[in-house]
């Protein structure tokens, strides 16, 4: 018997465990096991394959039962859910039910989350560009948050390493403020985004639209077709899964990469309750699991632990690792654990027509979106009454027009006509910078517990005045750039949406310099149990405008082969 | 034996796929007199059922092409009506569908189902001057499902229309015309 206990004990010991199947966690995976150490790979939700797991990829519209709109009882039953832009008839099956999975909110807060091997990687918009050396730099020159402890020099060669295998399709642009990359061919600007991209460039100085950089393979490289990823086909149904492997996701890409080495073990429906601390060894030694079809609890072991569950899990996971050495939550002397959350502001709108360029249309689809407009207030001085700035999506597009008015063979014919075209109509939202607040935090419920067994957490997260001073600056600034191009019919719209719904929550396990004002060094690692890194959003000092997964990913690659450096060196 | 029964089974597949709903089924397969079938939360009669068919078959007749009928979105409205909307809706719908029923045409005196085809376009061309708010909610509701319905079908996005599932292409200038 003792024998047999050994051997499971054994069978259950890894060189490294890895916590989330996401985008970071997909790049961990991947970067331990192409360096040759055995892998653990515990992911909560349920194993997607990539393709086969994809039930609703090919698809026709009139093949759903609502047409991809959601039913009303479900509407009812997930409001949550059924806030994000995604959820639809054709993914809700990647999306966490409200029910499943509660939370406790303080303030109004739409967690969005994807339980599943590939988590919301899967889901994702797919836009990625680099921080740039004003972001890092920003805590220290404008005093909020803490300082980075690192810089864009960095993590530069992390982001090249990190788009080489993604496959990221852009323009080298030439703009300092959001640094060129290791691009595939990027997908043009139409014939309106041109023309507001020079309108703008012309009138003012430092502005840029350019062709947003997104993680799509405009023109695969051998690395991509190893991968069993071909061309994106411009079928923008991404949130289904895509059979081409046209985006990137970590059911695409990493995760069957570091399969096919032979080194990972992918363990779904594993829920992790906490990271096991040695008092004696000084160091985290494994974690402890359960597992979510026979309830049983489970103990892994491994020399180092990598934390990807996603910002507000990671910080859930770090919080419920209790110890003697560590009462509050791993690592977490100075109480900061959870503390700083932020997030991405994306509560404004701007939309308008364009009577020009009416010889154009487009043809096909455009999987970048369109245009992207790079922050440009505040970058080398402070020049408003609010710190940071804000970046912007921006598109123009013309549909079919028909008239719906009627009944009988004239609204047929007319519903019919594919020969009227509408003016452009051209639109904008705004993506924010937030700036981390100490009470804006997460927290564990004393009592309540999910059915697993783990603390429900407290959420009390929301916007501030300077989110709204940013706002109408962006109100402001593009109503000004609209009015230069010739648009007309100019309409802002605030967008309700509450906190989390942009899905770039952010931070809680901050970097930083030292561990009397951080949890994490700049490499990731927890101050104070340094066999511990956390490379997702949970690590964020401070949010930038750019969407945050390249960064992620970048960090997650730089981090792996800094454990794997240090334990080759028996530092960890 | 099997395989035929497979093929019916996928030729009503097919045919429902048309309709929009897995969950109704159309009048003709069930039993005259029965109330419809399949409905979760709306109650409609066979007769209130008939009545729909001819106001989406009003709206978008049958021509070279299929009409609504032939595409079952009466179906297809009932269906929506029943599964996206919220009991308030759905209250509305049915009463403005009662109400409809038994509406008299100003000059002829006849209801809807008694007029002429031409006579029931102008009928509902002129419901939006009627003042009562549960028809023209109802006739609302009914009008937008079976549009979407219809630009949503099988037909119209395969044969019409043409909706792509890979475009394979962005042209960034195309030109119109």
């Amino acid at each position: 018997m003792a024998n047999i206990n050994l051997d499971t004990i054994k069978d259950r010991t890894f060189d490294a465990i890895v916590i989330g199947s996401g985008a970071s966690g997909g790049w961990a995976a991947k970067e331990f096991a192409e360096k040759g150490l055995k892998t653990l790979v515990l992911e909560r939700g349920r194993n997607v394959e990539h393709v086969k797991d994809y039930p609703t990829t090919n698809m026709y519209p009139y093949e759903f039962d609502h047409r991809l709109e959601t039913t009303y009882a479900d509407k009812q039953a997930n409001p949550i859910a059924n806030r994000c832009y995604a959820y639809k008839e054709d993914s809700q099956h990647f999306f966490v039910k409200d029910n499943e999975h509660p939370y406790i909110q303080e303030k109004d807060f739409d967690w969005i989350r994807g339980y599943q091997v590939g988590g919301k990687s899967l889901l994702w918009a797919r836009q990625t560009q680099r921080w740039s050396e004003y972001d890092f730099q920003g805590p220290q020159r404008d005093g909020f948050a803490v300082d980075w402890p690192i810089r864009y020099g960095d993590i530069s060669p992390w982001y090249s390493y990190v788009e080489r295998f993604v496959g990221i399709s852009g323009n080298k642009d030439g703009i300092d403020t959001l640094p060129d990359g290791e691009f595939l061919p990027a997908f043009p600007l139409n014939a309106v985004e041109d023309h507001f991209k020079k309108s703008v460039q012309s009138k003012f100085k430092d502005r840029y639209i350019i062709s947003a950089r997104c993680a799509h393979l405009s023109k695969p490289e051998p690395i991509h077709i190893e991968q069993g990823r071909v061309k994106c086909q411009n079928r923008i149904l991404c949130q289904r899964g895509c059979p081409f492997g046209g985006y990137f996701s970590s059911n695409a890409s990493t995760i069957p990469w570091a399969l096919k080495t032979g080194n990972l073990t992918l363990r779904p429906h594993s829920v992790v309750h906490s990271v096991i601390y040695d008092d004696k060894l000084n160091k985290a030694v494994g974690v402890k699991v359960v597992d979510t079809e026979s309830l049983e609890e489970l103990e892994f072991y491994a020399k180092v632990i990598f934390v990807n569950a996603a910002t507000l899990n990671t910080n859930l996971i770090l919080l419920n690792s209790k110890s003697a050495r560590f009462p509050n939550g791993l690592g977490n002397d100075n109480g900061l654990l959870g503390k700083y959350v932020a997030f991405h502001n994306y509560t404004a709108r701007i939309s308008a027509e364009y009577d020009g360029l009416l010889e154009y249309r487009t043809d096909g689809r455009n999987p970048a979106g369109g245009g992207y407009i790079p922050n440009f207030r505040n970058v080398h001085k402070q020049e408003t009454a609010f710190l940071r700035g804000w970046a912007a999506a921006f598109g123009a597009s013309r549909t079919n027009v028909q008239d719906r008015s009627g009944a009988g063979i004239d609204l047929k014919n007319s519903l019919l006509d594919n020969s009227k075209w509408g003016n452009w109509n051209v639109h904008s939202h705004m993506m924010a910078e937030t700036i981390p607040k100490e009470n804006n935090s997460v927290w564990l419920d004393s009592e309540k517990i999910d059915k697993w067994g783990v603390p429900l957490l407290h959420i009390s997260i929301d916007y501030a005045p300077d989110d709204w001073q940013r706002r109408a600056d962006y109100y402001d600034q593009m109503t000004a750039m609209y009015e230069e191009a010739g648009f007309t019919n100019i309409k802002t719209s605030d967008d309700p949406r509450r906190p989390g719904n942009d899905i770039h929550e952010m931070g809680g396990v901050r970097m930083g310099h030292d561990s009397k004002t951080s949890l994490l060094n700049k490499w990731n690692q927890l101050h104070l149990c340094q066999n511990v890194y956390v490379t997702d959003g949970a690590c964020m000092t401070s949010t930038g405008t750019q969407n945050p997964t390249l960064t992620y990913m970048a960090l997650t690659a730089r981090a792996v082969d800094h454990a794997v450096r240090s334990l080759a060196k028996g530092e960890i | 034996m099997k395989e035929s029964k497979i093929n019916r089974r996928a030729a009503l597949r097919t045919m429902l796929y048309i309709a929009g709903g897995t969950l109704v089924l159309p009048a003709c397969f069930r039993e005259s007199g029965s109330k419809t079938i399949g409905l979760k939360n709306l109650t409609i009669s066979e007769q209130q059922e008939l009545i729909l068919g001819e106001i989406v078959e009003t709206l978008i007749p049958v021509s070279d092409t299929p009409g609504a009928k032939d595409l079952l979105l009466h179906l297809f409205v009932l269906n929506m009506v029943d599964d996206c909307h919220g009991p308030e809706d759905q209250k509305v719908f049915t009463d403005g569908l009662k109400a409809f029923s038994v509406m008299l045409d100003k000059p002829s005196g006849k209801t809807f189902m008694e007029l002429s085809t031409e006579r029931r376009l102008l009928f509902l061309i002129n419901l939006q001057d009627q003042n009562v708010e549960e028809v023209k909610t109802f006739y609302s509701i009914t009008r937008n499902r079976c549009i979407q319905g219809y630009m949503n079908s099988k037909t119209v996005m395969t044969d019409m229309k043409k909706y792509e599932l890979i475009p394979g292409r962005y042209n960034a200038y195309y030109k119109v015309g």
